[in-house]
């Protein structure tokens, strides 16, 4: 018989990090950036390792418009574990709010190959992709995120405009239709579908 | 911050620090105690021969302290009997250098003790503090840990402790028997006082957490851990405590008699009496029925060994019989030479023995079942059956006298608690989270420890995705007896929920505990 409880070689716990970790993110959401902030640093001291407390820093310092700050963070982060989609996600809204857009859309599209479910940089894509009109690679990844999350509307809707921007009405209609079918109030798509279906018939005519 | 502390009527308590080259955490340990809710102390700092530390005890003003400045390095077990010397109290406690009370500490143990005649020795959990040392020997707290919350198990301190040194209190008389520390030994004198005193009295088991002990991320300096990887030695030691037995009359525990019946003493019965030394953990007296001209190639230094004289040439009955006579335990296993001895040979069909309250009962040791021997019988019966029928042989004799030799059911086998502790940490290494799960809840059910197992479960439930029952869980130990742990769980499921204030609220109270707030709110 072996005792568990007798094992002295029992790995260190993070717990005082992860629990200011959590803090952090707790009083960065609540917007008591000088506590949350205080937290991430007490974090970073703890776990010097972990890319946590930079991205928690980098948020905050996006969220107060300080982007070389919070670029540095995220940059920082990103040094820390180059398979953090959030430090990317982060580093892309740097970039985007600071004008290098194809920066900012390559980072985004970094952060989601290393997580498709990743929402914010999803959007974040989308966004760019509508500045710098490039939607091949956004119309992949609402793809993929819509085969994980089928019933997502918000994502539905911006797949749906996609494809018309990108001049397939066929498949916008259809989303459309389907998005209507799931939240018939849903006036936003209505509006949309009536512009497509004025489209198609316009088309036709000609 | 200065410790108001609540006078409450009650015996002495002497509680004994021994101190080994650890000036700067020493103060720390000494405040703890010194800062306790209970105020009739007496504290015995012993100074084993370790650099000076007479500034650090002279910081308390305390008339109560008495400090031992020994030059000379002896051992924890020789400061330890050191102190009980000096100690006058009612009950004594202890503490090491690097580790704290809380200030509730001293008071629930007493409370424990007086509140009962049942027990002379009490503990409460504490928490395993993980630290790493900063370059000006400050300590960063990375976490606290309750590893064990152990409801008191004798069967399994004969086997292994679950009672921390430093969370135990016992009345000072009951060294009386036990006896003090042994200063033979170099690890696990914890554990040899332990299994000590449960020949003599129940321990209770306080609930609460009442302080931390420290463990040191990366090389750890504590003695004790570097003593246990000292191989040889460790297991000198560990069998030295097995083999112990202090003076009788045993209050709380029966002894048990192995006869060794062999034909000859040769290097088959040689092994087995080995094995029996290595792997028997309850306490017992090997007797060894052997002619005169044997003895002398026998290495008599194996403890509890009984040689009994035996005509040459006698048969397996004549020395059932003979051994018999002397035996003093209150059971009885009958072993012939050959018998193979693996773990817990006598202890699952001795359990079974226990715990059985019908007459006339005995337990196979091979698991056939189909003879009457081997087996573990109690002594009186055995006798009898020999003195009624002492014209059969010893087999007839038994099934003649009326005595069922059974083989042991799954349900009487002992250690049930760990076993399927066991299986659940496994399921847990497999990534099975939700067989996990059930089996800390069953275990909560059926063998008490439930805090303890509720709050593993938690664990399990969260990591096999099911969060609301895992909150429901963590939220009920949360009320009862909150931990770092289970505060962080609570808090992640409802930060998810997007419950943020409940969440903040819950982190907080788990940083308190980290930097230092104690439980019951004192700091």
């Amino acid at each position: 018989m072996e005792t568990i409880e007798n094992n002295i070689n029992s790995q260190y716990p993070m717990q005082h990090y992860e629990v200011l970790q959590e803090l952090g993110d707790c009083y960065t959401c609540a917007g008591n950036h000088k506590v949350a902030q205080d937290c991430y640093e007490q974090a970073a001291a703890l776990g010097p390792d972990e890319a946590g407390p930079y991205i928690g820093l980098g948020v905050i310092a996006l969220q107060n418009e300080l982007l070389d700050d919070a670029e540095s963070a995220f940059k920082i982060a990103i040094r820390l574990d180059k398979c953090s989609s959030k430090a990317y996600t982060g580093l892309a809204m740097v970039l985007q709010r600071k004008g290098a857009l194809q920066q900012a859309f390559d980072t985004y599209l970094k952060s989601l190959e290393l997580d498709c479910d990743n929402l914010t940089a999803l959007l974040g894509l989308f966004q760019t992709s509508c500045s710098i009109g490039s939607f091949s690679k956004v119309i992949f990844y609402l793809q993929t995120y819509l085969s994980m999350h089928p019933g997502d509307i918000s994502v539905m809707f911006t797949l749906a405009a996609l494809y018309l921007k990108d001049g397939a009405a066929e498949k916008s209609e259809k989303i459309l239709q389907d998005i209507l079918a799931l939240d018939a109030s849903n006036t936003d798509a209505a509006k949309l579908l009536e512009e497509v279906e004025h489209q198609s018939a316009s088309a036709g005519k000609k | 911050m200065e410790q108001k502390k609540v006078i409450i009527d009650g015996p002495q308590v002497s509680v004994i620090i021994p101190t080994y080259n650890r000036p700067t955490q020493l103060g720390q340990a000494i405040a703890s105690a010194v800062g306790q809710t209970y105020s009739n102390l007496q504290i015995i700092v012993v100074n084993d021969g370790g650099c000076d530390v007479s500034d650090v005890v002279k910081q308390f003003s305390d008339a109560n302290i008495k400090f031992i400045d020994r030059p000379v390095n002896r051992g924890k077990a020789y400061s330890l009997n050191e102190a009980i010397a000096e100690a006058n109290s009612k009950y004594i406690a202890y503490l090491d250098d690097d580790d704290i009370y809380y200030p509730n500490h001293i008071e629930s143990l007493v409370e424990a003790l007086e509140n009962s005649d049942e027990y002379q020795a009490a503990y409460s959990d504490l928490y395993k503090t993980y630290s790493r040392q900063m370059p000006d020997e400050k300590r960063h707290v990375l976490g606290k840990v309750l590893e064990v919350s152990r409801d008191f198990d004798r069967y399994f301190i004969l086997y292994f402790n679950h009672v921390l040194h430093v969370s135990l209190m016992h009345t000072k008389k009951i060294l009386e028997k036990t006896g003090l520390y042994n200063e033979n030994l170099r690890v696990l004198i914890d554990w040899d006082i332990t299994r000590r005193l449960v020949f003599f009295t129940d321990f209770c088991h306080v609930g609460k957490i009442t302080g931390e002990y420290n463990t040191p991320a990366g090389e750890n300096d504590r003695i004790s851990y570097l003593q246990r990887k000292e191989g040889g030695s460790f297991a000198k030691d560990f069998l030295t405590i097995r083999t112990s037995r202090p003076a009788k009359p045993w209050t709380k525990l029966k002894d048990l008699s192995i006869i060794l019946t062999a034909q000859r003493l040769d290097r088959l019965a040689g092994k087995t009496v080995g094995s029996i030394w290595k792997e028997t953990f309850y306490p017992y007296k090997l007797y060894i029925p052997v002619c005169n001209a044997q003895t002398n190639g026998l290495n008599t230094d194996m403890p509890n060994l009984v040689f009994v004289p035996a005509k040459e040439g006698s048969s397996q009955d004549e020395q059932i019989d003979t051994a018999l006579g002397q035996c003093e335990g209150d059971f009885v296993a009958i072993v012939p030479a050959d018998f193979a001895i693996e773990q817990m040979w006598i202890e699952e069909p001795l359990y079974g023995l226990i715990q059985n309250h019908q007459k006339k009962v005995a337990y196979s040791l091979d698991q056939t079942g189909q003879k009457n021997l081997p087996a573990v019988f109690r002594k009186d019966e055995l006798l009898a059956s020999r003195k009624k029928f002492s014209n059969l042989s010893a087999e007839e004799s038994i099934s003649k006298y009326g005595i069922e030799v059974r083989k042991l059911e799954p349900k009487e086998i002992p250690f049930q608690f760990d076993s399927l502790l066991k299986e659940a940490k496994e399921a847990e290494q497999n990534g099975c989270w939700r067989e996990a799960s059930e089996i800390y809840e069953y275990i909560g059910r059926q063998y008490k420890n439930q805090l303890w197992m509720n709050a593993l479960a938690a664990q399990s439930l969260y990591k096999s995705g099911e969060h609301t029952r895992s909150l429901e869980l963590a939220g009920k130990i949360n009320r009862e007896r909150p931990t770092v742990d289970t505060l962080l769980l609570e808090a992640k499921i409802c930060k998810e929920q997007g419950d943020l204030i409940r969440a903040t609220r819950l982190l907080e109270r788990a940083r308190e505990i980290l930097n230092g707030v104690y439980p019951d709110g004192n700091n």
